[in-house]
């Protein structure tokens, strides 16, 4: 029992961080219907700049994140607003490839720079654990999740309630109407992205803390971007933070009563499963899919 | 008719007119030109192998100095500059075979490995259509070896060895003696013949083995296999890992409070200079299994001892050597020694040559049973003190007493 | 008489020209063979083997608008299907290429029928995992097909039902497989079938209210497009001979699949070819010449091709003949925003 309760506390806290390296890649996906490949690479790079910032500086990785969470606003706001722009218009699939190329350029870059040694941002306090009754809870993991799930509840309050928030909403709805009503679609866009960016280097700052990390870990981030978006929903934030956790309860649980092999198996029928009951996604809305371009 | 299509026909039949069957075959020039003799590497320089394809090139590069600096390779009489050429297979293993084509095609004969076993399983038959002679510098599975293959030669320890020197270290030296052993594996090919080999020695030397745990190569969580382990409460957990999956295991285990007695041995990661730069004080004491330490008895006449290997290569990258540096380095040795032997260049006469050859060397014993693997040269089991391997079997080559219990924290 | 930009073919020729050209294409191939070493030998066969795959992807991706993001499950089904039933059961490889393709197009009609529901982005990311999905379950069926240790295909001794036929024979292998692949491409591209596809990917409602049957036209694309990658995959299995899931399953080679197709021209017959050509010679020679920084270069002409060509080539030359504006920069300043 104890190893049950053990493997579900911590699939929770390891899909809640996951949920916030997906909130992003699901945003620009259901907003602008970039499909961001590079998602990983970015979320390593944020990484690597946490990693520097701490190791030049002495900076705990928690408040180094939000270094990196700055430094990818900007990277990301003019990645957009400078290459993407140009291809927004094109064959959906179009942007795929852009990021593609733009992966392919992130992570060879990192492998030349920063070289391909695993590294983990060392803390004193991360790899310790609080135990409750027989049950190990890892601080760093704690935190890390703790700080996923405000982030992202920040992130919808931003997207709701401020007129910023609106303005990408609106856009995300309909590009035309939302430029007819004044709204710069070219700057909103780039926001969104940077935003997109910038999150996703939190939480590959996080994840540098809690695990180690290489410029070839890029493709598993995306890939598990990919399945959280979906399985939450496109564009939806909350999705976001419920695939990322179905997903760690699914991978959590199915170790614990099967093999460990099977985990990923059951990971992607669990995502096949839910999109052929609930096409949407588990709280995707419908809406997003039909949108008038202009 | 327009004219393009006539003139595009008359084009492409000029084209077909020159067609046979069957491709130009490949040059043969036995990889020599003017003075230098060129050996084909593909390497893993990107991809999910990067970080053991530079190990493993700088092992290479070194090599490559010291012979040149010892005046070079003789055969047939000349004394020839060596070189290695250098292609990047991305971590491919059709990439990698592909490769050895392309050196075929430019006569180059003989080939030193990619890294890792996929990658080299994937070579040795292309080696052996061609007429190459190959060096495994970096694929240990058995497997390799047991399908026929006569030009491919591993200076390595097979992989059945990793984890079976641990237990026997364990055996020789830990007092009181550990009972229970567990195996926490990834499922790839080398993985699991790395836990079989661990298992049936600890059967046979009579430690009580509980269920493996397998989990999924390269993954970073394997808390499930750990969740499993825990209520089994083992004396020793052994890791048949690589480094992405060792790190994790010594970290999520002291996440998840799983301390066993006897702490905690690892193949492949804990030589690694990543493995205590990545987990501090929890690398303390883990033990592992290594190809080579600087206390290897043996030297040659290119790399002196093995200390004299470790210094050279902390001086020219700055990091205490591995033993991916280390095995590279003999594999580029054992290739040159061939050329030598056989005073040839010739790729039948140097796999001859290496059939044959048994020297020692700053790694340990060089010699290839019928199959190709080195199985002459035991493997050294270390533990990590300070962040450094310190080597602790065989009790010949030992630096340090085994700190026993050994633990996590 | 008006002075027209376009220039007008007699219809005879407009019908017969493309397939003649392909002949001539496919024999200058043949030829193409005794001019190259085989370390070049290979590397035109790999890009036999991606026109292929490519053309295979563009019938249900291109054509048909449902991009399957989980297009290598076919090729890996294909792989695993050759290589057990040779390593299992003895077979001969040319007994074993049909059945491998018929197993890959049998479960692109079995998850088509449910997936196909789903709209564009879901599709796409359900069949990922699909893909990744399978490749996991390969893993773990050890038994049968290995598992992460890999499965060899018997080419030596007595074990070996079918000799191994060698870069030369792989080359005419790919090369007929790829013929067939862009024959099928042509023909679907020209027929009513093809026709039905494109209106589905127009507009499904619509083409359903035409009378289209949108499920079945879907499924069988699906399941066309799969027989033609699992045969591809069975050959690849061959010549690898050892082979393990990684890289079977591996989603790497969808997404090369899915770019030479939208780099060259989606829909269009000849786009693939060109996408799959340009993209293989440029990686591979970026790769010889450039050993440390070639996908950084990579990256780089990938992201170039794609802002200038945000249709593929193919389409951007009917479009630029069509409009007489051939300006690259009036072509970027179209699609972006």
């Amino acid at each position: 029992m104890t190893a049950f309760v053990q493997a579900t506390v911590y699939g929770l806290l390891q899909g809640g961080l996951l949920a916030l390296v997906a909130v992003g890649f699901s945003m620009v996906w259901g907003v602008m219907n970039v499909i961001n490949i590079a998602q990983g690479a970015f979320v390593l790079l944020g990484a690597y700049i946490a990693w520097e910032v701490n190791a030049t500086f002495g900076l705990d990785p928690f408040a180094a994140m939000f270094v990196s969470a700055a430094v990818l606003f900007v990277v990301g706001y003019l990645v957009q607003r400078l290459v993407i722009n140009l291809v927004v218009n094109a064959p959906i699939y179009i942007t795929l490839l852009l990021t593609f190329g733009l992966q392919l350029l992130l992570v060879q870059g990192m492998n030349i720079v920063f070289t391909a040694d695993y590294r983990s941002i060392p803390t004193t306090y991360a790899s310790g654990s609080v135990s409750i009754g027989a049950v190990e809870v890892p601080i760093g993991r704690l935190l890390s999740f703790g700080l996923a799930v405000v982030i992202t509840l920040l992130l919808v309050l931003f997207v709701t309630r401020t007129r910023t928030g609106l303005s990408i909403m609106a856009t995300g709805m309909d590009r035309g109407a939302a430029r007819l009503m004044g709204i710069r679609a070219r700057h909103v866009y780039a926001l969104t992205f940077g935003l997109a960016i910038g999150l996703g280097g939190m939480a590959g700052a996080m994840i540098g803390t809690v695990g180690t990390f290489n410029p070839a870990d890029a493709g598993y981030y995306t890939l598990l971007s990919f399945v959280i978006a979906i399985l939450g929903g496109l564009g939806n934030m909350y999705g976001a933070l419920l695939g990322g956790l179905l997903l760690g309860l699914v991978e959590a649980w199915g170790g614990q009563f099967l093999s460990g092999t099977w985990v990923n198996a059951i990971a992607f029928a669990v995502l096949v499963l839910v999109l052929i009951f609930r096409p949407s996604g588990l709280v995707g809305k419908a809406f997003y899919s039909f949108r008038l371009e202009v | 008719m327009d004219r393009i299509p006539i003139m595009a026909l008359s084009g492409a039949v000029t084209l077909v007119l020159v067609a046979g069957c069957g491709s130009r075959g490949a040059e043969s020039s036995g990889g020599v030109s003017g003075d230098t003799l060129t050996i084909g590497a593909s390497m893993s320089l990107t991809g999910s192998l990067a970080r053991e394809g530079q190990l493993t090139k700088e092992g290479y590069d070194l090599c490559v100095e010291k012979v040149n600096a010892a005046g070079g390779v003789t055969a047939g009489g000349k004394k020839l500059k060596l070189k290695i050429a250098y292609q990047d297979d991305t971590s491919k293993p059709d990439t990698a075979a592909q490769l050895v084509d392309q050196f075929n095609d430019k006569g180059t004969k003989l080939i030193l490995s990619s890294y890792g076993t996929p990658n080299t399983a994937a070579q040795a038959p292309v080696v052996e259509r061609n007429g190459q002679v190959m060096v495994d510098a970096g694929g240990a599975d058995d497997s390799i070896f047991h399908k026929g293959y006569k030009r491919t030669f591993a200076v390595l320890s097979p992989a059945s060895q990793y984890a079976a020197s641990i237990v026997q270290a364990l055996n020789d030296l830990a007092k009181p003696r550990p009972k229970k052993i567990v195996f926490l594996s990834a499922d790839d090919g080398f993985s699991k013949t790395v836990t079989n080999g661990g298992t049936a020695t600890a059967n046979k030397l009579g430690f009580t083995v509980l269920p493996s745990q397998y989990f999924p190569e390269a993954s970073t969580d394997v808390s499930s296999s750990l969740n499993k382990v825990k209520g089994q409460k083992p004396d020793v957990i052994i890791g048949s890992v690589h480094l992405v999956e060792g790190v994790a295991i010594i970290k999520q285990a002291h996440e998840l409070g799983v301390k066993p007695p006897g702490g905690f041995a690892e193949t492949v990661a804990p030589p690694t200079p990543d493995f205590p730069k990545t987990l501090g004080k929890l690398a303390e004491n883990v033990l592992s299994s290594s190809q080579w330490s600087p206390t290897v008895k043996g030297s040659d006449k290119i790399f002196g001892t093995a200390k004299q290997f470790q210094a050279d290569i902390t001086k020219k990258y700055g990091h205490t050597p591995d033993y991916h540096n280390a095995e590279a380095a003999a594999g580029c040795l054992a290739l040159t020694l061939a050329v030598q032997n056989a005073n040839s260049t010739d790729a039948n006469k140097v796999r001859d040559a290496l059939a044959k050859l048994d020297t020692m060397s700053a790694f340990g014993r060089i010699k290839f049973n019928a199959l190709g693997q080195n199985v002459y040269k035991t493997m050294s089991v270390i533990q990590v003190r300070h962040g450094k391997p310190v080597t602790v079997w065989p009790k010949d080559e030992a630096e340090a007493k085994l700190i026993w219990p050994g633990t996590a924290s | 008489m008006a002075a027209s930009a376009v220039v007008l073919r007699s219809p005879v020729v407009r019908r017969w020209w493309p397939w003649a050209a392909g002949l001539v294409a496919l024999l200058a191939c043949f030829g193409l063979q005794s001019l190259l070493f085989v370390g070049q030998e290979r590397i035109v066969t790999s890009v036999f083997m991606f026109v292929a795959l490519a053309q295979a992807w563009n019938l249900i991706g291109g054509f048909t608008g449902y991009a399957c993001f989980g297009q290598v499950v076919f090729f890996g089904l294909g792989g695993y299907t050759t290589a057990v039933l040779m390593s299992h059961l003895g077979l001969g490889f040319w007994a074993t290429l049909p059945l491998a393709g018929l197993l890959a197009g049998a479960f692109g009609v079995l998850i088509g029928m449910p997936l196909l529901r789903l709209r564009g982005h879901y599709f796409a990311v359900a069949t990922l995992g699909v893909a990744e999905g399978m490749r996991e379950v390969v893993t773990n069926l050890g038994s049968l097909t290995g598992g992460g240790s890999g499965i060899t295909v018997p080419t030596v001794g007595s074990a070996a039902v079918t000799a191994y036929i060698g870069n030369d024979g792989f080359y005419v292998l790919f090369l007929v497989l790829a013929a067939v692949a862009v024959l099928a491409g042509g023909l679907v591209g020209r027929s009513r079938y093809g026709l039905a596809l494109r209106a589905i990917h127009q507009d499904e409602d619509a083409a359903g209210a035409a009378g289209v049957n949108t499920t079945r036209t879907k499924v069988l694309t699906l399941g066309l497009s799969g027989f033609l990658t699992g045969l591809v995959g069975a050959a690849y299995a061959f010549q690898q001979i050892t082979i393990f899931p990684d890289r079977l399953f591996d989603v790497e080679i969808t997404v090369l699949m899915v770019i030479m197709v939208m780099l060259g021209g989606a829909g269009t017959v000849l786009g693939p070819v060109l996408g799959a050509v340009a993209l293989q010679f440029a990686s591979e020679w970026l790769r010889q010449n450039y050993t440390e920084a070639h996908i950084f270069i990579l990256g780089i002409v990938i992201i170039v091709a794609v802002v200038l060509l945000p249709q593929g080539a193919v389409n951007y030359v009917r479009e630029a003949r069509r409009h007489g504006e051939y300006s690259l920069l009036a072509n970027v300043r179209r699609y972006r925003l």
